[in-house]
This record gives structure tokens, sequence and C-alpha cells, in this order.
């Protein structure tokens, strides 16, 4: 039978319409140019520091969105909110991505410990995880382009490896590879915000 | 599937439909309500792409009928209005969906 009003696609519309101003890729990206930039700062600030100085970074990026938000795109794009199934799976998501990083960190650790760095198990365990975490959260946010996003930033430690073993590339060849996939998220999300911009000028104020 | 049904059995099922829902611009705004908890006018323009002074109208018919429930408030200085569906309407949008695809599963290929 066949349904003449879809609902899973008009929720689907309703919920995208509201995201596709490209700051969470802004957002991602970001994240992801830690992979790139630490390597770097180690030398100077350590492994610890190297990665917990962006912490702030991020805590300001956040606050950023969170203001552009509200006042640049709610007034072009208005606000809703979603039903309590959406909510639900936004939930879900949370919770498997707060696992996902759980169990990176654990898998991270006992590679260290049994000193299995220089093979390609590291590169590829990242590479599923960061595979696994996108392709997580494009399901169940419906949002295909975050499972190009997962297979980028999954490509990124294999490619990375790859180099740096070719001897092409320095800090197995992250700040290259990440350095490329988070600048095209970036620039993706840059671009939707443009877009998003030009094509949803500020409406006639409500009298 | 009913394969008796005449022709004109199905146009005054046509007809029967709640025409306050079976205008598309009213539609298209129930069912994006129906999805979502609530929503502001900005937001309904946007997903429907109905000029502010249709949407108004077509938000002022159904909510007439007791479909849809307007709450009018002030953020700051600037008016805002946020819109969700009534039980009433909820209903209503459920009966002519199941209404619609009634008929057009009994229309003849």
């Amino acid at each position: 039978m066949s349904d003449p009003i879809s609902l899973r696609e008009a929720e689907k519309k309703a919920f995208t319409t509201l995201h596709n101003d490209g700051l969470w890729d802004i957002m991602i990206g970001s994240i992801l140019l830690i992979i790139a930039l630490a390597p770097g700062l180690s030398g100077r600030l350590g492994d610890f520091w190297s990665s917990a100085i962006f912490l702030p970074v991020w805590g300001v990026l956040y606050l950023v969105i969170l203001w552009v938000r509200k006042s640049v795109v709610a007034p072009r794009l208005g606000s809703a909110q979603f039903s309590q199934r959406r909510n639900a799976r936004l939930r879900k998501l949370t919770i498997l991505l707060i696992l996902v990083n759980i169990v990176a960190l654990v898998l991270g650790s006992l590679v260290l410990v049994l000193g299995w760095t220089s093979g390609w198990l590291v590169p590829a365990l990242f590479s599923l995880i960061l595979v696994g975490g996108f392709s997580l959260a494009a399901y169940w946010v419906d949002m295909n382009r975050l499972y190009v996003y997962g297979l980028l930033a999954g490509m990124a430690p294999l490619a990375g490896e790859w180099l740096y073993r070719q001897e092409l590339a320095s800090h197995h060849g992250y700040p290259l590879t990440f350095g490329i996939t988070s600048g095209v998220i970036i620039l993706v999300g840059i671009g939707m915000f443009i877009h998003m911009l030009m094509h949803n000028p500020l409406p006639t104020p409500e009298v | 599937m009913n394969d008796t049904a005449s022709p004109d059995s199905h146009l005054q099922s046509l007809a029967e439909l709640d025409q306050i829902i079976h205008a598309p611009a009213r539609l298209m705004i129930l069912t994006y309500l129906y999805v979502v908890e609530s929503a502001d006018y900005v937001y309904l323009m946007r997903l429907t792409k109905l000029s502010w002074g249709n949407l108004a109208t077509h938000l002022g018919k159904l909510e007439e009928a007791g479909y849809v429930k307007i709450e009018k408030e002030f953020q700051g200085k600037k008016p805002h209005s946020t819109i969700r569906l009534t039980e009433k309407g909820r209903a209503a949008f459920q009966v002519y969906k199941k209404s619609l695809q009634q008929i057009l599963d009994d229309l003849p290929d």
C-alpha cells in the first residue's frame, strides 16, 4: 500500500532544513583539526597539553556557534521543537558517541601498553572507529553527508601511515591527511553557511 | 481493494474529504506540524515556501477550525508566534490521511 503522505520524509525534511546551516560541519572539522595540529605541538607542549589546549578553543567555538545560531540562523530559518522520537534518537546518538570514544580510549591505551604502535593496527583501528562513529551519527540524524565525512576521516589514518612509510610525511602523515580532511569539512560548512545566508534573507518581521 | 466501486463513488469520497485540510498549502502546513511538537512562522514559511501573508491566511483558517493553536509572545521587543497542532487537528489529519490513502488504493489502474 503506497503512502500518499510520507510522514518520515516530512520529518526528515523538517529536521534537516533547520540543521543545514553548516555550523556543525565547521565544529566537526575543527575537532578533526586537532589531530592534524596536535603532533606538531607535542614537541613543545608534550602529548597531553598539545591535545588539552584545544578544549578551551572548542568551548569558545561551541559558544560562538550557539550565538550565531541564535542571532543569525534562527531569524532566517526559524525554530521548531522536534518530536520525542527525534529527541530520543539524538540522546541515543550522544550515548553511542560517548561509548565509541570510551572504546577508542581503551583500545588506544591497550595498544600503547602492548607496544603495537609500529604496525598497521593503530591506523586500522583508528580508521574503523572514525568510520563507525560518523556512520552512526549519519544514520541517527539522517544526514547523508556524514557518511562521506566518515569515509574521508577513515581514510586519513591509513593514507597518513602509507605516506609516512614512504617517507613522504612526518608524524604518521596525520598533519597532512587530517589537515586536508578537516579543511574539506570546514570549507563545506562555510559554503553551506554562506548558501544559507544568501538563500534565506531576513523575513519581514511579524506584526 | 474494492474493485466494484464505481467512479462516482470515488468522486463522492473525494468530496467527503475534510476540505479545510484538502487545500495543498494547508495540507503541507499540517503535515509539518504533525511531525514536530511546535514551530514558528519563519520556520513554516521556509519549509512550505509560502509567503508571509499566505501562511498567515492559511494558519488563520486552521486556527478557526480548531486544528492549530497559535501562541503569541514577545521575544524582547519582537512579537513571536509558536504554532502547534491541537488534538482535534491531529485526529483530523489522521482521518484525512487514512481516507486519502483509501481513495488512492481504491482507484482503478
